[in-house]
C-alpha cells in the first residue's frame, strides 16, 4: 500500500495545501497568479520568467509542495517518478506560437518550445535534479484510476515516490492539483493512494 | 550609436523576459552569453528575430551570429552598419 502524504490545489483564487486554504485573494488573472506565488515563495531563478505559463504554474506548484512538505527534497535524484496529465495540452501557448507568425511575422522560438506540455516535467527535473520516470499524458478529465494505478505500478518498479499534477491553463483560467505519493504515510494524513481517495481529494470534497 | 545601446539593451530584456535583469546591470562590453547574462542557444533564435523584425536584418550566415551577438557594443556597430 502507498499512501498520499501531501496536496496541493491552484486556482485563481486560492492555493490550498492538503485541503486547507494557504492563501486566498480576488481571484486574479494568470500572470498576477503566478507572479504573487513566485514572489511569496522568495525565488531567485531567472529561467523561471522564460517559461509558459502552464509551466510556470507547474514549476510553482511543485515548489509549494516542497515548502509544505520538506521531505520530498531528500529523495534521490533517480528516486522520484513525475507523473502528469491536463486535458487541454498546451493549447494556450499554442494559439500564442501560431499569432507570433499570423501576420507575416517570424514564430518566436522561445515561444516554440513550449508547444509541447511535457516541457513542464523539463523545467521540474532540470530545476530539482530528478533523473527518473516520468510521463504526461492528455486526457478528456481527471483520470483518478490511471493516476492511481499508474503511481503504484512506479513506485512497485522503479520509483521510491510519485509527484503527480494535473494543470490546465484555459481562457485566463488556472486548474491545478499536486500529489505526492510514498511507499509510508509520513504525514500521517491517512490517504491510501488508491481511485477513491484521489478522486476526493482532487474534487476537495 | 548610445542611444542604439540604450534601445537595445530595453529589447533584450523585454524580448527575452530577463525580470531580474535591468538596464543600468548590462554594460556596453558584458558578455550576452556564457559568464556575462547567461542567454542560451533559444536567446539566440530570438536575438536574430529581433535583428530581422526591428532592424530588417537577416543573417545570412549563422556563424557570424557569436561574434555579433557577443555584446552589446558588437550588436550595435553590426546594425548601424547593416540596418536596412
Amino acid at each position: 500500500m502507498n499512501y498520499i502524504n501531501s496536496y496541493c490545489h491552484i486556482s485563481n483564487s486560492a492555493i490550498k495545501i492538503n485541503g486547507t486554504i494557504s492563501n486566498s485573494y480576488e481571484a486574479m488573472p494568470i500572470d498576477e497568479v503566478i507572479k504573487a506565488i513566485y514572489l511569496s515563495l522568495d525565488l531567485k531563478y531567472s529561467k523561471f520568467h522564460k517559461m509558459d505559463q502552464l509551466s510556470k504554474i507547474a514549476f510553482l506548484g511543485i515548489e509549494l509542495m516542497k515548502q509544505a512538505n520538506p521531505e520530498i527534497s531528500k529523495y534521490g535524484e533517480n528516486d522520484i517518478a513525475l507523473l502528469f496529465s491536463n486535458s487541454k495540452s498546451s493549447a494556450a501557448t499554442d494559439i500564442k506560437f501560431q499569432e507570433s507568425y499570423a501576420n507575416g511575422g517570424i514564430p518566436s522560438p522561445s515561444l516554440f518550445v513550449y508547444t509541447l506540455p511535457n516541457i513542464l516535467i523539463g523545467e521540474i527535473a532540470i530545476r530539482n535534479k530528478w533523473y527518473g520516470e516520468n510521463m504526461f499524458t492528455v486526457s478528456n478529465l481527471f483520470d483518478a484510476k490511471y493516476y492511481a494505478e499508474y503511481a503504484n505500478i512506479l513506485i512497485k518498479k522503479s520509483a521510491e515516490a510519485v509527484l503527480g499534477g494535473w494543470i490546465n491553463v484555459n481562457e485566463d483560467k488556472i486548474e491545478a492539483f499536486f500529489f505526492f505519493v510514498t511507499k509510508k504515510d509520513l504525514k500521517q494524513l491517512n490517504l491510501p493512494l488508491n481511485t477513491e481517495t484521489l478522486d476526493k481529494i482532487y474534487k476537495g470534497v | 550609436m548610445e542611444n542604439l545601446k540604450a534601445t537595445l539593451k530595453e529589447q533584450i530584456i523585454e524580448r527575452l523576459n530577463l525580470e531580474d535583469i535591468s538596464v543600468s546591470d548590462i554594460n556596453d562590453d558584458t558578455a550576452l552569453f556564457g559568464e556575462g547574462l547567461g542567454l542560451d542557444s533559444i536567446d539566440a533564435l530570438e536575438l536574430i528575430v529581433l535583428m530581422e523584425n526591428d532592424y530588417g536584418i537577416e543573417l545570412a550566415n549563422p556563424e557570424e551570429g557569436k561574434e555579433i551577438f557577443s555584446t552589446i557594443n558588437s550588436m550595435a556597430d553590426y546594425i548601424s552598419k547593416n540596418k536596412k
